[in-house]
């Protein structure tokens, strides 16, 4: 592990490449981010003050803050920085090490646990076909959800990335283990 | 890398000698003085001169080798000096840094003690190898060895060449009539030299003209310029060309032809008395004032500003109903001729107007030319988020200083729609220092006139909240930082944080900015009925015609390319071409005229003397092998090379070629080589640099790889400080080295 | 891609709220492409997208594959791909756009999809279907089958986010200053209103809904409220999550916050359809939370 910002670049490079998370170097903590924030201006997400703890390796201190998780990714930053920082994937990279290291609330982790069992996020149930034959549709739309072997392969990828482990799934009650356990590990 | 011995730079002397094996060759053979120089520690610390040193002693014609501190210094030169007056050497070479930077130097030193310059080389041991390889004493070493036996290899083949001289048309070019034009004008006028100064627009004064007050000082501008612009006008050694632009530029330095073409303005300037019934009766009255910045209107005849120079009405072809609609009331053109109906302007003011005047081109030979075309705003679209255009109470920084004009569509009073704003927001780095609109750069002069509108906007309403958001304040002229004190004791508060959005307030005719403080790390929600922004200034796009006649380069920013930015900031590649104010980048009125005073004083220095210098190292044309089939002309950027029809062979123009090297590499017979960079010149230095000794494969490489070859020819021409494969939009920089 | 004279078959990804929450939308939907001559196939076997804010926030490396044997499936069709949501246009727009940016990448992702055989090799094209109506079907022939135009109908205009930003990947032009619903909109001969928060986000992306819902619902108010004060009569948008927000959200933030908002929340599609004569029912506006007035109805 090395600071936060190297693990960003590591980690966030693998995916956008390594040059798109070295911009975050570029903050000039011109405030324009959290000027425009719909987030910033109903909580306490301060994106500007995000990133320069984030180059100041306040790691514990970001992870463990809730306002990690108010950024609705709307990109409205990231199309206005001055310096072409990309804010929204740094924020998302930000967030994929802290789950990482068992920063994940239960509701989204349940959101895993909808995919697991039903291919969706926002799973169909006994209402909703009523809803669909109503508007001349089929009760159930022939996705994964309609068909074991394609929901197999969407378990395989979650298996195989180690997604079920990082969010504690039970692949015996197809749960999360132990719903006790609060935000963290 | 473990080393064997740890090298100390420490304990190498500041200079020593070892005699070469040459020593006591005869009188016309090569006889090589190699100079290593430590550059203080630059090199030392680095490379072992004196292994070097002993090495270039080694090597075939030389006699002496020495190594010295600094051989850029007086006691260095003097080394050389005492060589050749012993008749010691007859060719020097010294290893130290870029061409750029000391070959001017050490030509000099030669050329003074009676050697031909071109006998001069140099052998780039700094940025080429201390510097870049400052972790490899070892290999930087051997490196710098290497390099020293090229320059040894290519010394000994070295041809005298002779500088020639041109006469110089003992007039100057000055395109743009802004006030760094303006002031490059004065002083060459004020020499005693003649300038045609062309400016597209029906006034000089440029932007400089629109503007309030001048910062730090609060001085007036018109009362600053005014007097200024009326000696330009008058100036018996100017000749003013307005509403004209440059059509044609050839030539070289000395002799630029030039060819400019003079719109007309359908106005006798001799007649026109500068009164106002031409305006008042013209139909045409709702045009957007370009020097109101759109703020108020115009009539289609109309003079620009009441200062302007000269002080002559103007007709606006795209808007006059006769010359775009043909016909203005029952008048034609065909009337007026046959005295019949006539149009309100004439009727109102009798034989000063004349519409059968047309374009005219103008001809004349310059000896320098002095690029001064400025800038253009911003467009305030880039920065959408801000709603400039959405809403009125949005506008820009040169909108404000027309309201801050005394000569301004309000007289001077702020106000917007006949309302006096209550709470001013100003927002800085408006479409500088921003990626997402494509302009990096700082615009340097945006924060500190937004100080003064800042300060003036408090001075006129005391009562109005006044705000600046801003991400820096960079106050870094004379007087500067104290006048940002001031404002702000005088009641501006500075908030730091660039503002994300505007929105207008629901029901309201007020807009809300929202932002954040970054200092508290609180957003906000700002209400104001003014919104200022501050614009960045940008490279002029009407200057792109003439940036191609002129052959100059643009920087990756879009403004003009110097020659160099640091040591040669008015000069360009060619020269006898200037470049001046805010077409090289943007600053202020002070740094500008600067600038203009600069570039007149460069025009001088050929003007006075009548003669310049011109490039010895350039094409020649073996007459013998040219078959002539003019491949050569279509590569050629100057336009140097052209066809004899008699002996059908291709002839260069000397004082036109800049010895980029061109045609020697399209050159399909190898008639066109460089002079100074001979195939054999360059070829031995080659040799010397990859130790091919296989007589065998070098032929091969020679029969091979004409083309080849001539690429690294040019590539040395570049190294020399000639400019190599530049043209227009060139965005690297000219000259490779690193200084 | 086939096309076939005068049909034009897209693959239809419905991801997980279309279908499973609203199927009006999808029902709208596939009903006005037909009326243009253009085929909606079903994607057999196709997941969640999966939410690019959501689980994008979590794991790259599981929403990746996930996103790309999506893709696979249009792929194997070969067609390009439809959506309806602006988290499934964002989700697989991007997959595909980094998948075809990165080879290393693609090579990773494509050993987890052999597990099961797929693999994705970057065929397919991702289209939002308001791009289709307003690019593919034009303006000029939406506007011949408008049948019940919705003049003096005053509309907000609510993008989303994931529809225009980023602008580098998604190529819709400045994000600052669109006009593709606002086109849409006014071929119905309503009204585009301009309002306070039109840019903003409806609240709901990038698990911010997850964690902590009445923080999310307050953003949506502030967007409402400004749309209400600027005299809109409803608001139309391209994305079935920000429906799920815009719509349900309505009724659990008249709970939390005890007031009574009842501001008409429509799809693209089910506003054109309206307009283009399909009936309340057929585009699924009775079995939803905000309910129509007769003005958008008659």
């Amino acid at each position: 592990m090395g600071t936060l910002y190297e693990d960003m670049v590591a980690y966030g490079g693998e995916v956008f490449g390594k040059e798109h998370m070295e911009t975050l170097r570029e903050c000039v903590q011109c405030g324009k981010c959290t000027g425009g924030c719909p987030s910033g201006r109903n909580t306490a997400f301060r994106t500007r003050k995000l990133f320069q703890m984030a180059l100041t390796d306040m790691r514990e201190e970001i992870f463990n803050s809730p306002e990690l998780w108010f950024c609705s990714t709307c990109y409205t930053c990231y199309e206005r920085c001055p310096k072409g920082v990309k804010t929204t994937d740094l924020i998302r990279t930000i967030r994929n090490l802290a789950a990482k290291e068992g920063h994940m609330s239960v509701p989204h982790r349940m959101i895993g646990v909808y995919v697991l069992k039903t291919s969706h996020a926002v799973p169909l149930g006994p209402a909703q076909m009523e809803l669909r034959k109503a508007v001349g549709l089929d009760e159930m739309a022939p996705t994964a959800q309609k068909y074991k072997d394609q929901l197999e392969q969407v378990q395989t990828i979650f298996k195989t990335t180690g997604y079920d482990a990082m969010i504690d799934f039970d692949w015996d009650t197809m749960n999360l283990k132990g719903m006790d356990k609060g935000g963290k590990k | 890398m473990a080393e064997e011995e740890e090298y100390d730079y420490t304990k190498i002397p500041p200079t020593g000698s070892v005699e070469g094996i040459a020593a006591g060759a005869p009188e016309d053979s090569p006889r090589i003085g190699v100079y290593v120089c430590h550059c203080g520690i630059n090199i030392k610390m680095v490379v072992d001169v004196e292994d070097v040193t002993r090495y270039a002693a080694s090597l075939p014609n030389v006699v002496v080798a020495r190594h010295y501190i600094f051989m850029c210094s007086d006691p260095g030169q003097d080394l050389i000096r005492k060589d050749l007056a012993e008749g010691r050497v007859n060719r020097v070479i010294v290893a130290s840094c870029s061409p750029r930077m000391h070959e001017p130097t050490f030509r000099k030193t030669c050329s003074d003690s009676g050697l031909n310059p071109f006998y001069y080389e140099m052998a780039n041991i700094r940025e080429h190898c201390s510097w870049p390889h400052g972790d490899f004493h070892k290999e930087a070493t051997e490196k710098a060895k290497e390099l020293v036996r090229s320059a040894v290899a290519r010394s000994a083949l070295l041809e005298p060449l002779e500088e020639k001289l041109v006469d110089v048309k003992p007039e100057a070019l000055v395109i743009g009539g802004g006030v760094t034009g303006m002031y490059a004008a004065l002083d060459i006028a004020n020499g005693g030299y003649k300038v045609h100064l062309v400016e597209k627009k029906p006034s000089i004064g440029g932007h400089v003209a629109q503007l309030s007050r001048t910062f730090p000082t609060l001085e007036r501008v018109a009362s600053l310029l005014t007097p200024r612009m009326i000696e330009v006008g008058a100036h018996p050694n100017i000749d003013l060309m307005t509403c004209s632009e440059v059509e044609e530029i050839g030539g070289y330095i000395g002799n630029f032809d030039v060819k400019v073409k003079r719109k007309p303005r359908y106005i006798d300037m001799e007649k026109c008395k500068d009164c106002t019934p031409c305006i008042e009766a013209c139909p045409v009255k709702d045009i957007p004032d370009e020097f109101n910045e759109g703020l108020s209107t115009r009539s289609a005849i109309y003079i620009p500003f009441p200062f302007a120079v000269p002080p002559a009405y103007t007709i606006d072809a795209e808007h006059c109903l006769l010359l775009k609609e043909g016909k203005c009331g029952d008048a034609t053109l065909e009337t007026i001729k046959e005295g019949k109906a006539v149009p309100p302007c004439m009727a109102a003011c009798p034989g000063v107007i004349d519409f059968e005047q047309k374009d005219e081109i103008e001809e004349f030979t310059a000896g320098t030319i002095i690029v001064a075309t400025g800038y253009d705003l911003v467009d305030p679209g880039v920065s959408a988020e801000y709603k400039y255009g959405v809403y009125p109470n949005v506008i820009t920084s040169m909108e404000f200083e027309r309201l801050l004009s005394p000569g301004g569509p309000t007289g001077g009073k702020i106000e917007l729609n006949g309302k006096e704003p209550k709470d001013i927001m100003f927002i800085s780095c408006v479409g500088s220092r921003n990626k997402q609109v494509g302009n990096e750069y700082c615009s340097r002069v945006c924060c500190m006139y937004l100080a003064k509108q800042a300060y003036l906007a408090k001075e006129q309403l005391p009562d109005a909240d006044v705000k600046v958001a801003f991400q820096d304040v960079r106050a870094f002229g004379k007087g500067f930082e104290e006048f940002y004190g001031d404002v702000k004791t005088e009641g501006v508060f500075y908030m730091r944080g660039l503002p994300g959005e505007i929105y207008k307030k629901p029901g309201s005719d007020r807009v809300v900015v929202r932002g954040e403080n970054t200092f508290i790390g609180e957003p906000y929600e700002q209400e104001a009925d003014l919104v200022v922004l501050g614009m960045g200034l940008a490279p002029n796009k009407d200057v792109k015609s003439i940036i191609s006649m002129l052959k100059l380069s643009t920087s990756v920013d879009g403004f003009l390319m110097e020659a160099h930015p640091k040591l040669r900031p008015v000069d360009t590649a060619t020269d006898g071409i200037f470049i001046a104010g805010c077409c090289a980048s943007p600053k202020d009125i002070t740094d500008s005229i600067a600038q203009g005073k600069a570039t007149a004083s460069g025009s001088l220095l050929y003007l006075v003397q009548g003669m310049a210098k011109i490039e010895p190292a350039i094409s020649q044309i073996d007459e013998e092998i040219c078959i002539g089939c003019a491949r050569c002309v279509d590569v050629c950027p100057y336009g140097a090379l052209e066809l004899d029809e008699v002996r059908h062979v291709m002839t260069v123009n000397e004082a036109v070629c800049k010895g980029c090297g061109g045609c020697n590499s399209i050159c399909p017979s190898g008639a066109a080589t460089m002079k100074h960079y001979r195939d054999r010149q360059v070829y031995a230095q080659i040799e010397a640099l990859t130790e091919i000794t296989d007589v065998g494969m070098l032929a091969e490489l020679e029969s091979a790889a004409t083309a080849a070859v001539a690429a690294e020819a040019s590539a040395g021409a570049a190294d020399t400080g000639s400019e190599a494969g530049e043209g227009e939009g060139a965005e690297t920089e000219a000259v490779p080295g690193a200084e | 891609m086939s096309e076939e004279e005068g049909t034009k078959e897209y693959a239809y990804f419905l991801g997980c709220i279309t279908p499973n929450r609203y199927p009006g939308i999808e029902a709208a939907t596939k009903r006005i492409l037909k009326e243009f001559g253009i085929e909606t196939k079903e994607m057999m076997g196709a997941s969640c997208c999966p939410a690019p804010g959501v689980f994008g926030s979590f794991d790259m490396h599981t929403w990746l594959p996930v996103a790309a044997r999506n893709l696979a499936i249009a792929e194997e069709m070969d067609l390009d791909i439809v959506v309806t949501c602006n988290g499934c246009y964002g989700s697989l727009q991007e997959a595909d756009h980094l998948l075809k940016g990165n080879p290393k990448l693609k090579e990773k992702t494509n050993e987890i999809l052999g597990k099961f055989g797929r693999e994705f090799k970057g065929t397919t094209k991702v289209n939002h279907s308001i791009v289709v109506l307003h690019d593919v079907i034009g303006l000029d022939r939406l506007k011949e089958k408008i049948t019940k135009p919705m003049n003096g109908v005053n509309v907000a205009v609510h993008y989303g986010c994931h529809f225009l930003k980023p602008r580098e990947v998604r190529g819709h032009g400045s994000s600052e200053t669109p006009y593709i619903l606002e086109d849409l909109v006014k071929v119905t001969g309503a009204k585009d209103v301009d309002y306070k928060d039109k840019l903003m986000c409806c609240g709901a992306g990038g698990g911010n809904r997850t964690a902590d819902s009445v923080q999310s619902l307050e953003w949506m108010r502030q967007k409402l409220v400004s749309a209400i004060e600027e005299g809109c009569d409803c608001m139309v948008h391209p994305c079935a999550f920000c429906h799920l927000q815009l719509d349900r959200g309505q009724a659990e933030m008249n709970k939390a916050f005890g007031t009574d908002y009842n501001f008409p929340i429509l799809f693209a599609t089910q506003f054109l359809g309206l307009a283009m004569g399909l009936s309340e029912k057929e585009c699924g506006l009775d079995i939803q939370t905000t309910t129509m007035p007769e003005k958008l109805l008659k």
